[in-house]
Order: C-alpha cells, then sequence, then structure tokens
C-alpha cells in the first residue's frame, strides 16, 4: 500500500499542554478519582507508579527523621505538590520546606524548597530523567534521590542553567546531612533496608 | 558527571489518558475553552493545526456539493465530531453519516459513519499518522486524506486490525465516488484549488494508483 510522504513543513501533532490552574481546576471539576496518584510534568499529566513497600517504608523512614529532627526548624511535606512553575506541579516523596504562613494558600514554590528526597525503586528512571532536570531548571538547591535497589542515596546539588553541577553517591555505611542542616546526619543504610 | 546506570525494568512515564466524558467535563468547566481547537485521539488531548485559506476552501467546497447530491441519503456534518470510542473524539473536516433523527441528542459513532474527509495542509502528519489509524481501528470504512499541497486525494479502504487494507491515489484531474454512493462523483480538482503558495509545485504530485 503506498501513502503520500508528508512534506518537511507539515506539523507534528501537538499535544494540548495543561497549566497548573488547570491542572487544579480539573481536580476541582471532579475529572479526577480522588485515589489517582497525578502529578504535573511540563504541562504533561502523568500518571504516577504505584507505589511498593520498599517505596512507601523508606519515605516513611525519611519522614519520621526529619519531623522529628527538624521539628520547629522546616516543614516536611509528604508525598505532596511543589509548584516549580506554570507548567509543573510535580509530587515529591519528601520535600523539606522553610517555616512559613501561607502553605494552606498556595502550594509551596521553589524558593521554599530546602531539600527534596525521591525514594525510587520502579520510579527511578522517571525520577531521574523526568524531575530531577525540572528540579534543576527550578533552582531546588538539593535533591537526594534514594535508590532503593542499589541501596545508596545520589545527592544533587548547585543546580545552574538546569544542570546539577556538583553530585555524590552516599552508600548504605554513608553518612548524609542536608546541605541546609548540617547537624542533621542521617546513616543511608538506616533508611534503604535490604 | 557520573551516574548510576539504570535498571531496565524501571518504567517510563505514563500519560493521563481523558476519556470522552473527562474531556466533556474539562470543557464543561472552562477548562477548555470553546474557541480552542483541540480533539481527544486515544485519550490524549491534541491541538489542531491552525486552518489555512485552501483547507478552509477545501472544506468548503467539499460540504456543498456533497450535500446537495446527498439531501435525504445522508447527513454530512462539518467539522463537527465524531465519537470513536471512550477514549476518541476527533472532529473531521468532513464526515458523512447516515441519516438518523437524534444527532442533536447522541454523536455519531463509527456504525453510523460512511466516509471521513480530512483536508490535510500543516496537518497532513498528523492525520495520516495519528488520526488515519484510530479511524482504521474503529472499523470508518472509508477515509480520504485531501493533500492540499499535493493536490491529490489519498482514499483509504477496508480497514482490518486498525490498518487499511487499501489506499489509492486520485490526482487533481481524477474522480472519486464515496463507496457507498458511486453516484456522486467528484472531481478532485474542483475541492482542491491548490496552495497559492505552491503554484506551478503540481507537477511533484506522485498521481498514481496503487
Amino acid at each position: 500500500m503506498t501513502t503520500t510522504v508528508a512534506p518537511a513543513q507539515t506539523a507534528a501533532p501537538t499535544r494540548r499542554r495543561f497549566t497548573v490552574d488547570e491542572f487544579l481546576a480539573m481536580d476541582q471539576a471532579g475529572i479526577f478519582h480522588p485515589e489517582e496518584r497525578l502529578e504535573l510534568l511540563d504541562g504533561e499529566i502523568l500518571i504516577m507508579p504505584p507505589i511498593g513497600p520498599p517505596h512507601a517504608d523508606g519515605t516513611d523512614q525519611f519522614d519520621d527523621f526529619f519531623k522529628f529532627s527538624l521539628r520547629g526548624r522546616a516543614r516536611v511535606r509528604v508525598q505532596g505538590p511543589v509548584q516549580l512553575d506554570d507548567l509543573n506541579l510535580p509530587v515529591p516523596d519528601i520535600a523539606v520546606l522553610r517555616l512559613r504562613d501561607g502553605y494552606h494558600r498556595a502550594h509551596p514554590t521553589p524558593t521554599d524548597v530546602l531539600l527534596i528526597v525521591e525514594v525510587s525503586d520502579s520510579s527511578l528512571r522517571r525520577d531521574r530523567d523526568a524531575k530531577l532536570s525540572r528540579y534543576a531548571a527550578a533552582g531546588i538547591p538539593e535533591v537526594w534521590i534514594a535508590n532503593v535497589p542499589a541501596r545508596h542515596v545520589e545527592a544533587f546539588h548547585d543546580p545552574v542553567d538546569g544542570v546539577y553541577q556538583s553530585h555524590r553517591i552516599v552508600p548504605a555505611d554513608g553518612q548524609i546531612s542536608p546541605i541546609a542542616f548540617p547537624d542533621v546526619e542521617l546513616t543511608v543504610g538506616d533508611f534503604l533496608l535490604e | 558527571m557520573t551516574t548510576t546506570a539504570l535498571p531496565a525494568q524501571t518504567a517510563a512515564p505514563t500519560r493521563r489518558r481523558f476519556t470522552v466524558d473527562e474531556y466533556c467535563a474539562m470543557a464543561e468547566a472552562g477548562i477548555l475553552s470553546e474557541r480552542e481547537r483541540v480533539e481527544l485521539l486515544d485519550g490524549e488531548i491534541y491541538v489542531m493545526p491552525p486552518i489555512g485559506a485552501p483547507h478552509e476552501d477545501g472544506t468548503t467546497r467539499l460540504s456543498r456539493d456533497p450535500i446537495l447530491q446527498l439531501v435525504d441519503r445522508a447527513w454530512v456534518r462539518v467539522q463537527n465530531s465524531i465519537r470513536l470510542n471512550d477514549y476518541g473524539l476527533p472532529e473531521p473536516d468532513i464526515a458523512i453519516a447516515r441519516l438518523r433523527d437524534d444527532y442533536h441528542r447522541n454523536l455519531p459513532t463509527p456504525e453510523d459513519v460512511l466516509l471521513v474527509i480530512e483536508i490535510a495542509d500543516s496537518s497532513l502528519r498528523s492525520d495520516l499518522d495519528v488520526k488515519l489509524p484510530l479511524y482504521a481501528a474503529a472499523g470508518i470504512p472509508e477515509v480520504w486524506i485531501a493533500n492540499v499541497a499535493a493536490r491529490q486525494v489519498e482514499a483509504f479502504h477496508d480497514p482490518v486490525d486498525g490498518v487499511y487494507q487499501s489506499s489509492r491515489i486520485v490526482p487533481a484531474d481524477g474522480r472519486i465516488s464515496p463507496r457507498v454512493f458511486p453516484d456522486v462523483v467528484l472531481t478532485v480538482g474542483e475541492f482542491l484549488l491548490g496552495d497559492p503558495d505552491s503554484e506551478g509545485d503540481e507537477t511533484d504530485a506522485p498521481g498514481t494508483d496503487s
């Protein structure tokens, strides 16, 4: 069967992208099921992978630790949205936020975020490829990708022009502290259990 | 900057697809404005390319002649939705549908549609790559892709398992009829007058049958 060859100047099909406001309006309009786990990346609404036991437990461990050790010093948001810009509303596993009033009125923006932790098992590729570059572009100062299968944390710092300039891998027996809270130290293996 | 090799089994991100009902709810909630030219294809919302003058003119010419010839025999819809399935609500340039008296309540479904015509200029790739396979999968029996730049119609028939089994190209001086209305004979060049920007390019048209 012969087919016409599309001339080079014809436009590739373009998907409609959505702003954060439109995405939130869809939720208000009841278009999404309440149980759906979605995030907005570059205007595309993505389904978040199911949370397996290692992912859930790792998130809980970071949650417990930060809420305890940063009590009165930071707000710890667990699997809640962060508004990077008009087209990006990711839902990181942990967002350590500056203490301030008003988070009930609008989602935190990059200037509020001190550290993001993504606990990654099946979501590793998406966290690494899709979300990390958005976090860097938004100027999030520090991101930890807690790699469950490898039992290590990859820590990214110093975002410049959408790329983290420094990166280090902390193994299970290594210690790591948030840059914003150098006195708060944890051992990776205590959070990512075998 | 070193990065750890990725395990092969990790999943790529999946876009949230929308049903026709969710899509319509977005329009009702004002998230998709009435002025927006979008269509729902396979659960994804696409922005339709702008309609240029040759596209508009072709649509208008095609909607006139068949309408005159098909009065009381079929329902001719111009740039209106057809409901392909729960995830598809395209707006073809022309849809020739069976006569029914309840289209004000129910959108035409594939069982109603006899012929779809897409006038393709900048939309050519979208029409061929995205929409044509969906029409085939839905069992639309006949689709014409009217290629404005080449001044030819490519007619597709016999959908089986999501692929049209036969197609033929009709050049500007050729005649074409809907399969279900063989007495309605149209000359391609009479509704595809050509893109004024590409005058003189007509000799490039392949004009071959297959």
